[in-house]
């Protein structure tokens, strides 16, 4: 098959920021090619060059053997590589009515000032017809599943003839019946001979659907497997990476139970669970993005209670209800996320670090000690190694992984029963990641730690145990010694759609 | 209760026996005045003065013994207009459009009049031959006001001047003002201020606090609206220049008489049309129409002048009471004929 | 940090306060009497009610909120206390007791449907000014409240404002010069200061900021978000019929109206608050600085004879330039760009 679609050294940083390092990539002709990479990767930076949202900073492209550098989204439209994005209401005008939709960029581009409805309508059903879409044409956008929606979104960039059609996770918010018909529709348009390229993380469509895989992590390809039968597992842990660190671990001595689960239901369709943590141990949970990690730092941290299950805490019934209450309980958790969870932006660096805790350095009449407020402050800037000026800088004007360490040691600088840390190296290098790491299991003595990740080598650097979250529930839980990592991912990949224990 | 009742029912006969009487003298349509329905189309009606001009209008249409029926735009020029359109399709017999502006009001003021409906206007200028207009004179207010101003600091004085320009009221009560100042030339007005931002009084009161600390000289201020002269006299007490100070204003209220009658208040006298006559003579001269005699192209009503002696003298207290202090206050001698009743006083 | 960045950062911090310096300057030269110890106290007086609500709707300003209903909120307490007085011919302390609970009632209100009802702060507090600036001229069939008014049923009001609740409005104290500071401008540098303190210095104003600056991580962090609104609009509440309290005084008798203009004053003082020393936030010493500054502004051009609406453009220019100090100059400003 010729390449429709090459990629040569492609380069692409956000200030000091790499976060594409030369990345080669071929779209074959008539092949779907599904790329894969953690959240951060860089694979839509990499969408976004190739349908001409942003340039590049370096490297080539060329479309079917002529060079190709969109510069505007109509460009690469025009040249035939057709996105469709992963939020399918961006795809759509949803106030309009389908035959609009399907003939907008035709509409748009200028031409006749006044549009022949017969005419428009009759155009629009043939590009629907393309891709089994079956609606009236003077029905409104708004009034159509989100499926239709898609296939709307689809048809219209199938007006274009492409030759590169880029699917960014299309699946996400469809049934299985409708994911079904977008299959079908995807093997027809491969088929034809279009290179489409398929972003996703659900394994069960990756088998589905995969002539050949491609990883990317960190911004560079980091695997790409073509042999049939392909590589399932080995794909995820390209994709999640894992280089042997140099973390030397010492497992500590469990103590007492610290936090018991029984029967814990995260969703209404998955299996309940058990689950034990205990003082001075550092569990790990790791899972996909979607595989149940949110619900159960949700649930422990009462920001949504459990389906079903009891919790118990020191032995007592407990059930939070809010944060509030689980603080007072002594369980803490330092969100993911920490531009929207965590981070205060009009606060600087002590206030951020005190604002849990703020009842504990206020006096008589709930005023505030600066005093007390300062010497946390400083304690815990030197605890966890912040690189700052002082405690009063804003807390804006530090770098993402200082941000974090702020975050982290907000809950570190009073005496936790149970810490929850859910994805406390997201978008932090490798330094502070260490740094954080450290005081981690620094601390974690006489309280229970629970830290929630994505990445196995993150996992690897804190645990003392690794505990896998698969579809809502727990699949495995081994100490952090002598690891199989192959046996890892493949827990961590598996989707409902396969038998249990069968890993490809 | 059911003695007490029997007896309201009585006197309540009893009053109604002269309209019953004059009725059956009365003209057509008013000898059978149960059949005669007249709107009233408003277009201002939050506010004292609008309050009350309905009371009046309420009650001289229920001595006529007429119905009727009353639409308030709330400022809505095109709502006004489309609500006489509504009395139009209702089949009222006559229209009462009490303020609105000139550009909406003409053409649905003419619709009326084609559509054989007996029109007239309240203060809002329709410029229509068949359409009386009533007015309250607020050249004839401005006049009395400054005339007593006159009477009181001579033919000199010191002058501060509260106005907002564009409010066709005070527009017209300007134009006496410039004719004064031309006429008598030792009136040197120092001041201009206003505002209508609300509460008109706080707001104008601010103002004039730091018009008396630039002019502390100013010896008469002329504030031809009530809700001004209020501000002004806060201002005058505050700034402790109360004594030294008359206001003359135009338009009077309840509260307006107790601030009057303040021990040392700076408010000397105003000039006033009772709102409630105002109404009574809308009603009236539609009557006269509708009775196919002729009210004449503009009724006006006149002003009374209300100085601070007078409410001191008859220790009035309220409107009720200045009503019956000061006849002239109380009835307007205008659109009036013989079969037609009064409301009870 | 460059020439120019320091001088940027100068700027920001004390543009403000220079620019109302000026001013003070400009008005002594141009206008005679205006450099005055009266003058300067009828400034403090004509802003006293307006600053009251300024320092209310701040507090919701600090959680992320908007009070929209605060004018209305002062123009019922007007009424409220009015008809207490006036029509049940009640004592002063009770009308004064019944506007703060009433304020304070509407404040509930408003955070509930906020909070609770997860209507839009903008629209809920919108819906509250309608619902008030109707429900106030209920009683009265739309008439002001006045000793010795007719009532709809007929019979007269005889009750009056006493002498008490009018002092809170006009009384003077001497302060050097007899009668000087009124009672008003007293209260409003209590309020200030409460509100100064209450926003700075004890946990619960950390918090509000918190919520105002990110609501998730202050909720994710153990704080009572939701309490903390309803709190906010309690406290905008109250002080706004605190403020109709000192209106009704000043006025002495309940005029209908709606509100408005208390409520763009009062906000507009908040909002020129924030770029007073380059806070780039509410707050509670900022709004009394951009309340006094509406003030001086409306002193001294009416004192030059300037008619109202030149007043209402440089009070928007005012407002306007004040907003670009916070937006465009400060740390608030560059985050969102």
């Amino acid at each position: 098959m010729p390449n429709a679609l090459e990629i040569r050294a492609m380069n692409k940083a956000f200030a000091s920021n790499r976060v594409l390092r030369g990345i080669d990539m071929d779209l074959p002709a008539g092949a779907i090619t599904v790329l894969m990479g953690a959240n951060g990767a860089g694979k839509s930076t990499l969408v976004k060059i190739m349908c001409g949202v942003q340039p590049a900073d370096g490297g080539t492209m060329q479309l079917a053997g002529r060079p190709y550098a969109p510069e505007t989204p109509r460009a690469a439209l025009e040249a035939g590589v057709v996105t469709v994005h992963q939020s399918i209401n961006d795809g759509v005008v949803v106030d309009l009515d389908v035959a609009s939709n399907l003939m907008l960029d035709r509409i748009s581009t200028g031409g006749q000032l006044f549009l022949r409805r017969r005419k428009l309508h009759a155009q629009a059903r043939e590009i629907a017809k393309a891709v089994g879409l079956v609606v009236p044409m003077g029905l409104p956008v708004a009034q159509l599943s989100l499926a239709d929606r898609q296939l709307v979104a689809i048809a219209r960039a199938l007006s274009h003839n492409p030759k590169v059609l880029i699917l960014d996770e299309p699946t996400s918010s469809l049934s299985d019946a409708e994911a079904r018909r977008l299959f079908a529709l995807i093997e027809k348009l491969k088929a034809q001979g279009v290179a489409i390229l398929y972003i996703s993380h659900r394994m069960s469509d990756i088998r589905r659907l995969a002539d050949r895989i491609l990883c990317m992590r960190d911004g560079v390809i980091s695997g790409q497997f073509e042999e049939q039968p392909l590589d399932y597992a080995g794909a995820v842990r390209a994709m999640l990476g894992h280089e042997m660190t140099d973390v030397d671990i010492t497992l500590a001595t469990p103590g007492a139970p610290v936090f018991e689960a029984s029967g814990l239901k995260l969703r209404a369709t998955t299996k309940p669970f058990d689950m034990m943590l205990r003082a001075n141990e550092v569990v790990v949970v790791v899972g996909l993005v979607g595989s149940g990690k949110a619900q159960l730092a949700s649930a422990l941290f009462g920001v949504a209670p459990p389906v079903a299950g009891e919790m118990r805490l020191d032995g007592r019934a407990y059930a939070p209800r809010n944060p509030a209450q689980a603080i007072a309980q002594g369980v803490f958790m330092a969100a993911r996320d920490r531009r929207s969870n965590a981070v205060v932006p009009d606060f600087d660096i002590r206030r951020n670090f005190t604002l849990p805790f703020a009842r504990r350095h206020s006096k008589a009449a709930h005023m505030i000690s600066r005093r007390s407020e300062m010497h946390t402050a400083r304690r815990m800037i030197d605890e966890m190694g912040v690189k700052c000026q002082s405690p009063g800088d804003p807390i804006l004007s530090l770098s993402g992984g200082n941000q974090q360490k702020v975050m982290v040691g907000r809950w570190m600088a009073e005496e936790a029963r149970l810490l929850i840390l859910d994805e406390p190296f997201q978008g932090v290098d490798i330094q502070a990641r260490r740094d954080i790491g450290t005081r981690i299991r620094a601390q974690a003595e006489g309280r229970a730690t629970l830290v929630l990740v994505t990445e196995l080598d993150e996992a690897l650097e804190v645990a003392d145990r690794i505990v896998v979250i698969c579809e809502g529930t727990l699949v495995s839980d081994r100490p952090n010694r002598d690891i199989d990592v192959a046996a890892i991912m493949a827990e961590v990949a598996d989707t409902p759609a396969q038998p249990e224990g069968q890993v490809a | 209760m059911i003695s007490r009742r029997k007896l309201m029912m009585t006197a309540s006969a009893v009053a109604l026996a002269p309209t019953l009487a004059l009725a059956q003298d009365a003209p057509a349509p008013f000898d059978t005045p149960g059949d005669v329905t007249i709107a009233l189309v408003r277009y201002l009606s939050t506010g004292d003065f609008f309050q009350s001009y309905l009371a009046g209008v309420e009650a001289q249409a229920a001595a006529l013994g007429v119905n009727l029926r009353v639409f308030d735009s709330r400022q809505d020029a095109a709502l006004q207009a489309d609500m006489v359109d509504q009395a139009i399709a209702l089949g009222v017999d006559g229209i009462i459009i009490q303020h609105g502006l000139t550009e909406s009001m003409q053409e649905a003021a003419q619709r009326a009049v084609d559509a054989g409906i007996r029109v007239v206007a309240f203060d809002v200028n329709v410029e229509n031959e068949a359409v009386p207009q009533i007015e309250q004179s607020d050249r004839d207010l401005a006049r009395l006001a400054l005339e007593q101003a006159i009477a009181d600091n001579g033919e000199s004085f010191v002058a501060g001047y509260v106005y907002v320009p564009g409010i066709a009221p005070l527009d017209r009560r300007d134009e006496t003002w410039t004719e004064f100042k031309a006429r008598y030339e030792g009136i040197e007005e120092v001041a201009q201020f206003g505002t209508l931002d609300n509460p008109i009084a706080n707001s104008v009161a601010n103002q004039a606090r730091a018009v008396f600390s630039a002019n502390p000289n100013i010896e008469v201020v002329f504030a031809p609206y009530n809700e001004f002269a209020r501000g002004v006299m806060i201002a005058a007490q505050e700034a402790g220049v109360a004594e030294n100070i008359n206001i003359y204003s135009a338009d009077i209220s309840t509260a307006d008489i107790s601030a009057m009658r303040e021990p040392g208040s700076p408010w000397a006298a105003t000039a006033a049309t009772n709102p409630a006559v105002v109404g009574e003579v809308s009603v009236r001269a539609l009557a006269l129409l509708l009775a196919g005699e002729d009210p004449g192209a503009q009724v006006i009503v006149p002003p009374t002048l209300i100085t601070r002696d007078m409410l001191n003298e008859g220790e009035i207290t309220n409107m009720e009471e200045l009503g019956e202090n000061i006849p002239a206050f109380l009835h307007a001698d205008v659109a009036l004929a013989d079969w037609m009743a009064l409301p009870p006083r | 940090m460059s020439v120019q960045a320091r001088l940027i950062d100068l700027a920001v911090k004390f543009g403000f306060l220079l620019l109302m310096a000026g001013m003070l300057v400009f008005f002594s030269v141009a206008a005679p009497g205006f450099l005055s110890p009266h003058s300067a106290v009828f400034v403090f007086q004509s802003v006293a009610i307006t600053g009251i609500l300024a320092l209310g709707v701040t507090a919701t300003l600090v959680v992320g909120g908007f009070d929209l209903s605060i004018g209305a909120v002062a123009t019922s307490a007007l009424m409220l206390s009015a008809y207490v007085m006036v029509v049940w011919e009640l004592s002063a302390g009770v009308a004064i007791a019944l506007c703060l609970l009433m304020g304070a009632f509407v404040g509930l209100v408003n955070g509930l449907l906020i909070v609770k009802g997860r209507v839009p702060d903008l629209l809920a507090t919108l819906g509250m000014m309608f619902l008030l600036i109707g429900l106030q001229r209920i009683p009265t069939q739309g008439r002001s409240i006045s000793s010795g008014m007719t009532l709809p049923d007929g019979t007269v009001a005889r009750g009056t404002f006493s002498e008490f609740f009018l002092m809170l409005g006009r009384h003077r104290i001497d302060f050097f010069i007899e009668r000087l500071i009124p009672l008003s401008v007293i209260f409003l540098l209590i309020v200030a200061v409460l509100v100064w303190v209450f926003l700075e210095f004890p946990r619960h104003g950390r918090l509000m900021y918190a919520i105002g600056s990110n609501a998730q991580a202050a909720e994710l962090a153990g704080v009572k978000v939701e309490r903390y609104k309803i709190a906010a609009y309690m406290i905008s509440g109250t002080l706004a019929s605190f403020g109709g309290v000192l209106l009704a005084a000043r006025l002495g008798r309940g005029d209908v109206a709606s509100g408005t203009n208390l409520l763009l004053d009062g906000v507009a003082a908040a909002l020129i608050g924030f770029a007073v020393l380059g806070a780039g936030k509410p707050n509670a010493f900022g709004t009394a600085i951009g309340a006094l500054f509406v003030g001086v502004l409306l002193q001294g051009m009416t004192m030059m004879n300037a008619p109202y609406y030149t007043q209402d453009f440089i009070k928007g220019a005012v407002l306007v330039v004040a907003l670009v100090f916070t937006f465009a100059f400060t740390a608030r400003g560059s985050r969102r760009a």
